[in-house]
């Protein structure tokens, strides 16, 4: 026994002071609190970050790493999205073959509603994102769908990010609403399960692994993930959905993903997003 | 590099300063645990006793796949690791390089190459599996990293 | 159980003691290719995440602990192996990827990467 005793791991001891504590509550449909999950993943982070301002994490990692945010703030003198935005103004604007228009779907012509997505439908029985309803409404009108993660439908969303910004995300889940919430806990259990051959969850980076180096990458904090998109990537070179991104990392795991807008992609995004209300739209935004 | 150090410095503190330099090595419990650990520890074809019997590190798919490297042994394997891939994918849980892996053993079926065959299918089906258990696991344990 | 398991380690001592690693290679090949384990992306790519004090280390990442006093935090290099095998073992939620059990990398790939770090 002595002999076990001496046999020990180092690393663990050292990677334990990153272990957060063990869930009590909120693993199921009966126990699973939605606000008690906003208000613990805002502390982590004002604990973990405690100069950062809530209002700032729409800014990702520059809101919390002095360094990148001075060259982000560079870049955002110049937005890399701005052709993006007018050219999603142009789409936005122009008239299908029947004569309608995006204007003809949507609550207020379109016009400073991003913060209401995603939503959860409760006639469809599903969450609704917006560039679904893009589609939807392209559909409805006679028109092909577009393609999900870049081009015409991250620019009309983008437009639409645009007209919204500064406006308060507040997301909600119908009281009593049992298929709802179970939306939302589906979305959380995604976010915190690990998956792949690399063993990764989405919180292993983003929340205990936030603003710690990965080569020389910096994990962005979790909250206000949603906040910003679709965002222009320094490394796509082009304006991309956030679904598109949920694929990119949900393969960085060496699972084979998800399809963009599948059900579960739709239900991490109400639950990612749901964790950032009270934040605002600041879509569409540049990241590394 | 003096950043670096600095690190080091402080890494060697904490350790010391907490009095701890290493935590324990895990007992084990099951012979699932046993296996493990000793594979862990030795690497595959390692030789370790369970209540009393003599086993070998190797994964079950690698005892599969040491049979005669024939055109059929090696189309069998494949067969397997397509349908335990096919069970993963079904939860969700598939890996993004099995297909992969299954292509290429086809590839060594057509050319002749049946032990490389057996050995990439023999990877493939491990991969399912424990994408599989990953799986399990995740269902009663993703709460673990949630903040409170 | 606890006779069992600490025959097992004592065996293991020995086996540490006596011989190296099972394998076909020099140290020095091993140690060269546990090398290119450690910073290849598609291989290890250990330097995403710990810093080592290796000239050729670029930009090395630190999610985990640096590669540092291998040998006094491990006496025991097949404990440190084991710990590269799967590190959610000793801490369920590590980012770590379990690199032998999910068979991210071969056995003779473990072993060549852990005599690289055990000098470091």
């Amino acid at each position: 026994m002595k002999i076990i005793k001496n046999l020990a791991l180092g690393v663990s001891f050292i990677m334990s002071t990153q272990l957060v504590s063990a869930a009590s509550t909120g693993t199921t449909l009966e126990t699973v609190s939605p606000e008690a999950d906003r208000i613990a993943l805002q502390n982590f982070y004002k604990k973990r970050f405690p100069n950062t301002e809530l209002q700032d994490y729409v800014n990702g990692i520059y809101a919390v790493d002095a360094d990148s945010r001075t060259q982000w703030e560079d870049i955002e003198a110049f937005p890399p999205y701005e052709f993006d935005v007018e050219e999603g103004e142009r789409l936005f604007n122009i008239a299908f073959a029947n004569g309608k228009g995006y204007a003809d779907c949507f609550e207020n012509g379109g016009i400073g509603i991003r913060q209401n997505f995603p939503y959860w439908n409760k006639e469809e029985g599903t969450v609704k994102t917006l560039e679904q309803e893009i589609n939807e409404c392209r559909e409805s009108n006679g028109e092909k769908a577009l393609k999900w993660g870049k081009g015409p439908i991250a620019q009309i969303s983008a437009y639409m990010a645009w007209t919204s910004r500064g406006k308060v995300f507040d997301i909600s889940i119908p009281d009593g609403d049992k298929k709802a919430l179970a939306a939302y806990l589906d979305g959380k259990k995604f976010f915190y399960s690990k998956r792949g051959q690399l063993n990764l969850s989405c919180a292993n980076c983003h929340v205990q692994g936030s603003n710690i180096r990965i080569r020389a990458d910096l994990a962005s904090p979790a909250l206000g993930h949603t906040s910003h998109f679709p965002v222009f990537r320094s490394k796509w070179g082009e304006l991309g959905t956030l679904h598109r991104r949920y694929k990119g990392c949900h393969q960085d795991s060496r699972s084979n993903p998800l399809d963009m807008q599948s059900e579960t992609f739709r239900n991490l995004e109400f639950f990612q997003t749901y964790m950032s209300n009270g934040l605002v739209v600041n879509g569409p935004g540049s990241r590394k | 590099m003096k950043k670096l150090i600095a690190t080091l410095a402080t890494v060697l503190a904490t350790v010391l300063a907490n009095g701890i330099f290493l935590p324990t090595v895990a007992v084990a419990e099951t012979f699932d645990e046993a296996f493990e650990m000793n594979r862990a520890m030795y690497g595959k074809d390692h030789s370790f006793s369970w209540t009393g019997k003599q086993y070998l590190t190797t994964h079950p798919e690698e005892v599969e796949a040491s049979v005669e490297a024939t055109k059929e042994n090696a189309e069998d394997l494949i067969v397997k690791a397509k349908a335990k891939n096919a069970e993963v994918a079904k939860v969700g849980f598939e890996w993004k390089l099995t297909k992969g892996i299954i292509a290429d053993a086809d590839a060594a079926v057509t050319t002749g190459d049946y032990r490389k065959a057996l050995n990439l299918a023999a990877q493939a089906k491990y991969h399912a599996r424990i994408g599989l258990q990953q799986h399990a696991y995740a269902e009663q344990n993703w709460q673990l990293s949630v903040p409170q | 159980m606890r006779k069992l398991t600490t025959s097992m380690c004592v065996t293991g001592l020995v086996a540490l003691l006596a011989t190296s690693p099972a394998s076909a290679l020099t140290v020095e090949e091993s140690i060269a290719e546990g090398k290119a384990v450690y910073m290849g992306k598609s291989r290890g790519n250990c330097i995403s995440c710990h810093q080592i004090n290796d000239p050729d280390a670029n930009l090395p990442g630190n999610q985990g602990p640096p590669m540092f006093a291998m040998a006094q935090r491990f006496p025991d290099k097949r404990i440190l192996r084991a710990q590269v095998w799967d590190a959610t073992k000793n801490n369920p939620i590590s980012i770590m990827p379990p690199l032998g059990k999910h068979w991210i990398l071969s056995e003779e790939d473990i072993d060549a990467v852990v005599e690289y770090i055990y000098q470091f």
